[in-house]
Protein backbone atom coordinates (compact mmCIF):
# COMPACT_ATOMS: atom_id res chain seq x y z
CA UNK A 1 0.00 0.00 0.00
CA UNK A 2 2.89 2.51 0.87
CA UNK A 3 5.75 1.40 -1.21
CA UNK A 4 6.02 4.57 -2.87
CA UNK A 5 5.12 6.76 -0.13
CA UNK A 6 7.71 9.33 0.80
CA UNK A 7 9.50 8.85 4.13
CA UNK A 8 7.90 12.93 5.52
CA UNK A 9 4.43 12.06 4.20
CA UNK A 10 4.59 8.85 6.39
CA UNK A 11 5.35 10.27 9.55
CA UNK A 12 2.98 13.00 9.03
CA UNK A 13 0.09 10.63 8.43
CA UNK A 14 0.94 8.11 11.26
CA UNK A 15 0.51 11.81 13.66
CA UNK A 16 -3.49 12.29 12.38
CA UNK A 17 -5.65 9.43 13.93
CA UNK A 18 -8.33 7.76 11.53
CA UNK A 19 -6.26 8.69 8.21
CA UNK A 20 -7.00 6.69 5.53
CA UNK A 21 -5.00 6.89 2.51
CA UNK A 22 -4.89 5.19 -0.96
CA UNK A 23 -2.43 5.86 -3.79
CA UNK A 24 -4.26 6.45 -7.14
CA UNK A 25 -1.21 7.10 -9.17
CA UNK A 26 2.31 7.80 -9.21
CA UNK A 27 1.81 11.16 -8.02
CA UNK A 28 -1.67 11.54 -6.50
CA UNK A 29 -2.37 10.64 -2.64
CA UNK A 30 -6.48 10.60 -1.70
CA UNK A 31 -6.38 11.28 1.86
CA UNK A 32 -9.78 10.44 4.05
CA UNK A 33 -10.02 12.28 7.37
CA UNK A 34 -12.07 13.69 9.73
CA UNK A 35 -12.67 17.20 9.81
CA UNK A 36 -11.68 17.89 12.81
CA UNK A 37 -8.29 16.89 11.86
CA UNK A 38 -7.76 18.98 8.70
CA UNK A 39 -5.96 22.09 9.96
CA UNK A 40 -3.80 19.58 11.82
CA UNK A 41 -2.97 17.64 8.97
CA UNK A 42 -2.38 21.12 6.74
CA UNK A 43 -0.16 22.68 9.49
CA UNK A 44 1.96 19.01 9.31
CA UNK A 45 2.37 18.96 5.53
CA UNK A 46 3.29 22.73 4.81
CA UNK A 47 5.84 22.28 8.22
CA UNK A 48 7.55 19.20 7.70
CA UNK A 49 6.45 17.48 4.10
CA UNK A 50 7.06 21.10 2.17
CA UNK A 51 3.65 21.23 0.93
CA UNK A 52 3.43 25.11 -0.08
CA UNK A 53 0.85 25.20 -2.68
CA UNK A 54 -3.06 25.12 -1.71
CA UNK A 55 -4.29 24.81 -5.55
CA UNK A 56 -7.34 24.61 -4.91
CA UNK A 57 -10.56 23.66 -2.58
CA UNK A 58 -13.41 21.87 -3.80
CA UNK A 59 -16.63 21.31 -2.65
CA UNK A 60 -19.09 18.26 -3.59
CA UNK A 61 -22.77 18.18 -2.48
CA UNK A 62 -23.84 14.51 -2.55
CA UNK A 63 -27.60 14.77 -3.25
CA UNK A 64 -28.13 11.40 -0.74
CA UNK A 65 -26.01 12.17 1.79
CA UNK A 66 -26.45 14.53 4.51
CA UNK A 67 -22.77 16.18 4.15
CA UNK A 68 -20.65 18.09 2.22
CA UNK A 69 -17.47 16.94 0.90
CA UNK A 70 -14.70 19.19 1.15
CA UNK A 71 -11.33 18.53 -0.59
CA UNK A 72 -8.10 20.35 -0.09
CA UNK A 73 -5.62 20.01 -2.96
CA UNK A 74 -1.97 20.39 -1.64
CA UNK A 75 1.16 20.09 -4.08
CA UNK A 76 4.46 19.78 -3.17
CA UNK A 77 7.09 21.06 -5.65
CA UNK A 78 9.47 19.02 -4.24
CA UNK A 79 8.30 15.60 -3.81
CA UNK A 80 6.22 16.35 -6.95
CA UNK A 81 3.36 14.55 -5.73
CA UNK A 82 -0.74 15.97 -5.30
CA UNK A 83 -2.15 14.91 -1.81
CA UNK A 84 -5.81 15.50 -2.01
CA UNK A 85 -7.59 15.67 2.01
CA UNK A 86 -11.14 14.59 1.59
CA UNK A 87 -13.51 15.66 4.49
CA UNK A 88 -17.22 15.71 5.09
CA UNK A 89 -18.65 18.35 7.31
CA UNK A 90 -23.01 18.23 7.92
CA UNK A 91 -24.81 20.01 5.49
CA UNK A 92 -26.70 21.86 8.50
CA UNK A 93 -25.39 24.12 9.83
CA UNK A 94 -22.48 24.00 7.09
CA UNK A 95 -19.79 25.58 8.77
CA UNK A 96 -16.63 24.95 8.56
CA UNK A 97 -13.12 26.63 10.03
CA UNK A 98 -11.15 28.61 7.64
CA UNK A 99 -7.41 27.09 6.77
CA UNK A 100 -6.70 31.19 5.70
CA UNK A 101 -4.11 31.30 8.72
CA UNK A 102 -2.07 28.42 7.26
CA UNK A 103 -2.85 28.98 3.53
CA UNK A 104 -3.55 32.52 2.48
CA UNK A 105 -4.90 31.38 -1.08
CA UNK A 106 -7.85 29.47 0.92
CA UNK A 107 -9.57 33.00 1.54
CA UNK A 108 -10.23 33.44 -2.26
CA UNK A 109 -11.46 29.31 -2.59
CA UNK A 110 -13.32 29.50 0.78
CA UNK A 111 -14.95 32.28 -0.56
CA UNK A 112 -16.19 31.07 -3.70
CA UNK A 113 -17.48 27.73 -2.22
CA UNK A 114 -19.52 29.77 0.37
CA UNK A 115 -21.02 32.15 -3.09
CA UNK A 116 -21.59 28.59 -4.64
CA UNK A 117 -22.87 25.98 -1.84
CA UNK A 118 -22.99 28.48 1.23
CA UNK A 119 -21.16 26.81 3.49
CA UNK A 120 -19.33 29.47 6.14
CA UNK A 121 -16.22 29.55 6.95
CA UNK A 122 -15.44 30.59 10.12
CA UNK A 123 -12.18 33.28 10.34
CA UNK A 124 -12.62 33.61 6.59
CA UNK A 125 -11.95 37.16 5.84
CA UNK A 126 -13.96 37.74 3.26
CA UNK A 127 -17.23 36.18 2.48
CA UNK A 128 -18.60 38.70 0.24
CA UNK A 129 -19.72 37.66 -3.37
CA UNK A 130 -17.83 37.35 -5.77
CA UNK A 131 -19.09 36.14 -8.89
CA UNK A 132 -22.95 36.50 -8.24
CA UNK A 133 -22.72 39.90 -7.58
CA UNK A 134 -26.73 40.06 -9.06
CA UNK A 135 -27.81 37.03 -7.52
CA UNK A 136 -30.83 36.81 -4.99
CA UNK A 137 -31.52 33.58 -5.16
CA UNK A 138 -29.90 30.61 -3.21
CA UNK A 139 -26.70 29.29 -3.56
CA UNK A 140 -26.97 28.06 -7.43
CA UNK A 141 -24.45 25.04 -6.97
CA UNK A 142 -26.74 23.06 -4.46
CA UNK A 143 -27.95 20.03 -5.85
CA UNK A 144 -31.60 21.23 -3.80
CA UNK A 145 -31.40 24.36 -6.35
CA UNK A 146 -33.53 23.16 -9.64
CA UNK A 147 -32.06 25.92 -12.18
CA UNK A 148 -34.75 24.84 -15.01
CA UNK A 149 -37.48 25.81 -11.88
CA UNK A 150 -35.81 29.12 -11.48
CA UNK A 151 -35.02 29.76 -15.39
CA UNK A 152 -39.53 29.62 -15.95
CA UNK A 153 -40.04 31.44 -12.77
CA UNK A 154 -37.62 34.58 -14.02
CA UNK A 155 -37.32 34.64 -17.44
CA UNK A 156 -40.41 33.86 -20.45
CA UNK A 157 -39.36 31.82 -23.44
CA UNK A 158 -38.98 33.20 -26.50
CA UNK A 159 -41.83 33.15 -28.61
CA UNK A 160 -41.86 30.44 -31.78
CA UNK A 161 -43.35 31.98 -35.44
CA UNK A 162 -42.86 29.46 -38.07
CA UNK A 163 -43.76 32.42 -40.26
CA UNK A 164 -40.42 33.70 -40.09
CA UNK A 165 -39.20 30.11 -41.48
CA UNK A 166 -41.48 30.75 -44.56
CA UNK A 167 -40.07 34.31 -44.88
CA UNK A 168 -36.91 33.50 -45.45
CA UNK A 169 -37.59 30.04 -47.55
CA UNK A 170 -39.41 32.46 -49.98
CA UNK A 171 -35.95 34.50 -50.56
CA UNK A 172 -34.57 31.10 -51.34
CA UNK A 173 -33.50 30.61 -47.87
CA UNK A 174 -34.00 28.03 -45.12
CA UNK A 175 -33.20 25.10 -42.98
CA UNK A 176 -30.11 22.85 -44.24
CA UNK A 177 -30.47 19.12 -44.40
CA UNK B 1 -37.49 84.14 -11.23
CA UNK B 2 -36.39 83.74 -14.87
CA UNK B 3 -33.90 80.30 -14.92
CA UNK B 4 -30.88 81.62 -16.74
CA UNK B 5 -29.53 78.50 -18.06
CA UNK B 6 -33.17 77.76 -20.54
CA UNK B 7 -32.55 76.97 -24.14
CA UNK B 8 -34.76 79.37 -26.17
CA UNK B 9 -36.41 76.98 -28.37
CA UNK B 10 -39.93 75.88 -27.45
CA UNK B 11 -40.81 71.68 -27.06
CA UNK B 12 -44.34 72.91 -27.91
CA UNK B 13 -44.44 70.43 -31.25
CA UNK B 14 -46.13 73.02 -33.58
CA UNK B 15 -44.07 76.17 -33.10
CA UNK B 16 -40.44 77.44 -33.32
CA UNK B 17 -38.43 80.56 -31.93
CA UNK B 18 -39.96 82.69 -34.41
CA UNK B 19 -43.15 81.84 -32.73
CA UNK B 20 -44.72 81.09 -36.44
CA UNK B 21 -47.02 78.21 -36.29
CA UNK B 22 -46.33 75.78 -38.52
CA UNK B 23 -48.58 73.74 -40.35
CA UNK B 24 -47.71 69.97 -38.91
CA UNK B 25 -48.55 69.00 -42.58
CA UNK B 26 -45.36 70.92 -43.99
CA UNK B 27 -42.86 70.54 -41.06
CA UNK B 28 -43.43 66.42 -41.14
CA UNK B 29 -43.13 66.55 -45.35
CA UNK B 30 -39.66 68.28 -44.90
CA UNK B 31 -38.71 66.59 -41.88
CA UNK B 32 -39.29 63.17 -44.31
CA UNK B 33 -37.40 64.07 -46.90
CA UNK B 34 -34.47 65.15 -45.14
CA UNK B 35 -34.69 62.05 -42.53
CA UNK B 36 -34.91 59.99 -45.65
CA UNK B 37 -31.76 61.95 -46.95
CA UNK B 38 -29.80 61.31 -43.68
CA UNK B 39 -31.16 57.92 -43.35
CA UNK B 40 -29.35 57.05 -46.57
CA UNK B 41 -26.07 58.57 -45.54
CA UNK B 42 -26.50 56.80 -42.53
CA UNK B 43 -26.75 53.89 -44.12
CA UNK B 44 -23.18 53.76 -45.76
CA UNK B 45 -21.26 54.33 -42.87
CA UNK B 46 -22.18 52.42 -39.37
CA UNK B 47 -19.57 52.09 -36.71
CA UNK B 48 -19.68 48.74 -34.80
CA UNK B 49 -19.35 49.23 -31.40
CA UNK B 50 -16.29 47.03 -30.41
CA UNK B 51 -17.67 45.08 -27.61
CA UNK B 52 -18.08 41.50 -27.20
CA UNK B 53 -20.03 39.04 -25.33
CA UNK B 54 -19.37 35.38 -25.85
CA UNK B 55 -17.99 33.28 -28.25
CA UNK B 56 -19.84 34.91 -31.27
CA UNK B 57 -16.67 37.52 -31.61
CA UNK B 58 -14.87 35.19 -32.87
CA UNK B 59 -16.50 35.40 -35.98
CA UNK B 60 -16.25 38.95 -36.44
CA UNK B 61 -12.13 39.03 -37.21
CA UNK B 62 -12.66 37.15 -40.40
CA UNK B 63 -16.17 39.38 -40.67
CA UNK B 64 -13.84 42.49 -40.56
CA UNK B 65 -10.62 41.57 -41.66
CA UNK B 66 -9.69 41.33 -45.77
CA UNK B 67 -11.45 38.16 -46.27
CA UNK B 68 -14.31 39.01 -46.13
CA UNK B 69 -13.92 42.70 -45.29
CA UNK B 70 -17.33 44.32 -44.26
CA UNK B 71 -15.67 47.89 -44.68
CA UNK B 72 -16.66 47.25 -47.89
CA UNK B 73 -20.14 47.72 -46.78
CA UNK B 74 -18.93 51.01 -44.92
CA UNK B 75 -19.16 48.57 -41.56
CA UNK B 76 -15.90 49.22 -39.19
CA UNK B 77 -15.31 49.03 -35.74
CA UNK B 78 -15.48 51.80 -33.37
CA UNK B 79 -14.06 51.59 -29.69
CA UNK B 80 -16.26 54.22 -27.81
CA UNK B 81 -19.98 54.50 -27.35
CA UNK B 82 -20.50 57.31 -28.13
CA UNK B 83 -19.44 57.22 -31.80
CA UNK B 84 -20.77 53.52 -32.46
CA UNK B 85 -24.07 53.02 -34.28
CA UNK B 86 -24.72 49.29 -34.02
CA UNK B 87 -24.48 47.82 -30.88
CA UNK B 88 -23.73 44.12 -31.87
CA UNK B 89 -24.63 41.30 -29.18
CA UNK B 90 -22.53 37.77 -30.13
CA UNK B 91 -23.34 35.34 -27.45
CA UNK B 92 -24.97 34.83 -24.75
CA UNK B 93 -25.74 37.41 -22.51
CA UNK B 94 -24.99 36.77 -18.77
CA UNK B 95 -27.23 39.06 -16.43
CA UNK B 96 -23.98 40.78 -15.28
CA UNK B 97 -22.92 41.32 -18.55
CA UNK B 98 -26.57 42.58 -19.49
CA UNK B 99 -25.93 45.56 -17.09
CA UNK B 100 -22.95 46.26 -18.97
CA UNK B 101 -24.48 45.84 -22.41
CA UNK B 102 -27.61 48.41 -21.18
CA UNK B 103 -25.17 51.29 -19.94
CA UNK B 104 -22.93 50.95 -23.42
CA UNK B 105 -26.30 51.29 -25.79
CA UNK B 106 -27.53 54.15 -23.30
CA UNK B 107 -24.71 56.24 -24.12
CA UNK B 108 -24.79 55.36 -27.85
CA UNK B 109 -26.17 58.31 -29.67
CA UNK B 110 -29.43 57.82 -31.51
CA UNK B 111 -30.31 56.52 -34.11
CA UNK B 112 -28.61 53.17 -33.02
CA UNK B 113 -29.41 49.62 -34.08
CA UNK B 114 -29.04 46.71 -31.81
CA UNK B 115 -28.11 43.15 -33.31
CA UNK B 116 -28.61 40.29 -31.70
CA UNK B 117 -26.30 37.86 -32.83
CA UNK B 118 -26.56 34.02 -32.27
CA UNK B 119 -29.14 31.53 -31.22
CA UNK B 120 -28.31 32.68 -27.22
CA UNK B 121 -29.43 35.88 -27.96
CA UNK B 122 -32.56 34.90 -29.47
CA UNK B 123 -34.28 31.96 -27.13
CA UNK B 124 -30.95 31.21 -24.66
CA UNK B 125 -29.44 28.89 -26.98
CA UNK B 126 -27.43 26.09 -25.46
CA UNK B 127 -27.72 27.80 -22.45
CA UNK B 128 -31.55 27.71 -22.39
CA UNK B 129 -31.52 26.47 -19.01
CA UNK B 130 -29.19 28.17 -17.58
CA UNK B 131 -29.86 30.65 -14.22
CA UNK B 132 -26.93 33.33 -15.19
CA UNK B 133 -28.33 34.02 -18.72
CA UNK B 134 -31.35 35.79 -20.00
CA UNK B 135 -33.71 34.46 -22.70
CA UNK B 136 -34.57 36.90 -24.64
CA UNK B 137 -32.83 39.91 -25.43
CA UNK B 138 -35.80 41.88 -26.79
CA UNK B 139 -36.94 42.41 -23.20
CA UNK B 140 -34.31 44.84 -22.11
CA UNK B 141 -33.73 46.65 -24.98
CA UNK B 142 -35.29 46.95 -28.33
CA UNK B 143 -33.69 45.28 -31.14
CA UNK B 144 -33.63 45.74 -34.97
CA UNK B 145 -32.44 42.36 -36.10
CA UNK B 146 -31.80 38.78 -35.14
CA UNK B 147 -29.30 36.68 -36.79
CA UNK B 148 -29.87 32.79 -36.25
CA UNK B 149 -27.23 30.48 -35.85
CA UNK B 150 -24.29 29.16 -33.40
CA UNK B 151 -22.28 31.09 -34.62
CA UNK B 152 -23.66 32.43 -37.71
CA UNK B 153 -20.72 32.39 -40.43
CA UNK B 154 -19.28 35.62 -41.67
CA UNK B 155 -21.52 35.03 -44.66
CA UNK B 156 -24.81 35.12 -42.44
CA UNK B 157 -23.41 38.20 -40.45
CA UNK B 158 -22.73 40.11 -44.02
CA UNK B 159 -26.12 39.36 -45.17
CA UNK B 160 -27.56 40.26 -41.77
CA UNK B 161 -25.37 43.71 -42.36
CA UNK B 162 -26.82 44.30 -45.72
CA UNK B 163 -30.07 43.66 -44.45
CA UNK B 164 -29.56 46.26 -41.76
CA UNK B 165 -28.74 48.79 -44.58
CA UNK B 166 -31.54 48.10 -46.74
CA UNK B 167 -33.37 48.65 -43.39
CA UNK B 168 -31.77 51.51 -42.15
CA UNK B 169 -32.30 53.21 -46.19
CA UNK B 170 -35.98 52.59 -45.91
CA UNK B 171 -36.45 54.09 -42.88
CA UNK B 172 -37.81 50.71 -40.82
CA UNK B 173 -34.89 50.33 -38.52
CA UNK B 174 -36.80 52.27 -35.94
CA UNK B 175 -36.15 50.29 -32.65
CA UNK B 176 -33.94 52.69 -30.96
CA UNK B 177 -36.74 55.08 -30.90
CA UNK B 178 -39.18 52.04 -29.24
CA UNK B 179 -37.06 52.66 -25.71
CA UNK B 180 -37.57 55.98 -25.79
CA UNK B 181 -41.29 55.29 -26.27
CA UNK B 182 -41.64 52.20 -24.07
CA UNK B 183 -39.10 53.21 -21.59
CA UNK B 184 -41.24 52.50 -18.35
CA UNK B 185 -41.60 48.56 -19.91
CA UNK B 186 -37.70 47.96 -20.82
CA UNK B 187 -37.04 49.47 -17.62
CA UNK B 188 -39.39 47.52 -15.81
CA UNK B 189 -37.98 43.97 -17.09
CA UNK B 190 -34.41 45.70 -16.20
CA UNK B 191 -35.25 46.10 -12.30
CA UNK B 192 -37.07 42.52 -12.48
CA UNK B 193 -33.81 41.35 -13.09
CA UNK B 194 -31.41 44.27 -11.14
CA UNK B 195 -33.84 44.78 -8.68
CA UNK B 196 -35.60 47.90 -7.42
CA UNK B 197 -32.06 50.22 -6.75
CA UNK B 198 -31.29 49.64 -11.01
CA UNK B 199 -30.28 52.92 -12.35
CA UNK B 200 -28.06 54.24 -14.83
CA UNK B 201 -26.28 57.51 -15.62
CA UNK B 202 -28.09 58.34 -18.61
CA UNK B 203 -30.45 60.30 -18.41
CA UNK B 204 -33.23 58.54 -20.45
CA UNK B 205 -36.23 60.38 -20.14
CA UNK B 206 -34.57 63.78 -21.47
CA UNK B 207 -32.88 61.95 -23.51
CA UNK B 208 -36.75 61.17 -25.34
CA UNK B 209 -37.83 64.77 -25.29
CA UNK B 210 -34.93 65.55 -26.81
CA UNK B 211 -35.27 63.29 -29.88
CA UNK B 212 -39.06 63.68 -29.11
CA UNK B 213 -40.07 60.42 -28.57
CA UNK B 214 -41.51 61.04 -25.31
CA UNK B 215 -44.73 59.12 -25.20
CA UNK B 216 -47.41 57.63 -22.53
CA UNK B 217 -45.08 54.82 -22.01
CA UNK B 218 -42.18 56.62 -21.08
CA UNK B 219 -42.97 57.18 -17.62
CA UNK B 220 -44.73 55.15 -15.46
CA UNK B 221 -44.45 52.94 -12.07
CA UNK B 222 -41.25 51.89 -12.82
CA UNK B 223 -39.67 54.91 -13.59
CA UNK B 224 -41.06 56.20 -10.59
CA UNK B 225 -38.27 54.41 -8.49
CA UNK B 226 -35.75 56.42 -10.29
CA UNK B 227 -37.10 59.43 -8.29
CA UNK B 228 -34.42 58.75 -5.19
CA UNK B 229 -31.52 58.89 -7.93
CA UNK B 230 -32.51 62.10 -9.58
CA UNK B 231 -30.20 65.20 -9.17
CA UNK B 232 -29.62 68.09 -10.26
CA UNK B 233 -28.11 66.77 -13.44
CA UNK B 234 -30.67 64.62 -14.03
CA UNK B 235 -34.89 64.84 -14.44
CA UNK B 236 -36.67 64.76 -12.08
CA UNK B 237 -39.10 61.45 -13.15
CA UNK B 238 -42.61 63.17 -13.30
CA UNK B 239 -45.84 61.34 -11.94
CA UNK B 240 -47.70 59.92 -14.87
CA UNK B 241 -50.98 59.87 -12.76
CA UNK B 242 -50.80 63.84 -11.73
CA UNK B 243 -50.06 65.34 -15.47
CA UNK B 244 -51.18 64.59 -19.08
CA UNK B 245 -49.29 63.29 -21.83
CA UNK B 246 -48.73 67.46 -23.12
CA UNK B 247 -47.90 69.00 -19.38
CA UNK B 248 -45.38 65.92 -19.15
CA UNK B 249 -43.62 67.19 -22.45
CA UNK B 250 -43.24 70.45 -21.45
Amino acid sequence: MSQQLPKVLESVFREIPNLVFEQQGPRRLRVKLRSDALPALLELLKGRAGYLHLSAISCVDWPTLDEFELVYHLWSYEVKNLVSAHIYIPKTPGRYISVYDIYTPAAFFERDIHEMFGVYFEGCPDLEPFILTEWYGPPPMLKSFSTLDYVKETYKWQDYSPEWLKEIEAKGGGIVE
Amino acid sequence: MIATNTIPVSSEPNTDISCRTIDPQERSMLRKVIDRIADRCRSRSLFILHYCTGCGAIELPPTITSRFDAERLGIQPMVTPRQADILLITGYLSVKTLKRVILSYEQMQAPKYVIGMGSCTINGGMYWHSYATIKRLQEYMPVDMYMAGCMPRPEAILEGFLQLIDNIDKGKATAWQEYYRNYDHYLGNQQALFGPDWHTPTDVIAEARHYKQFADNTIGEHTELLAKFASKYVTQPIPKKILTREEAAR
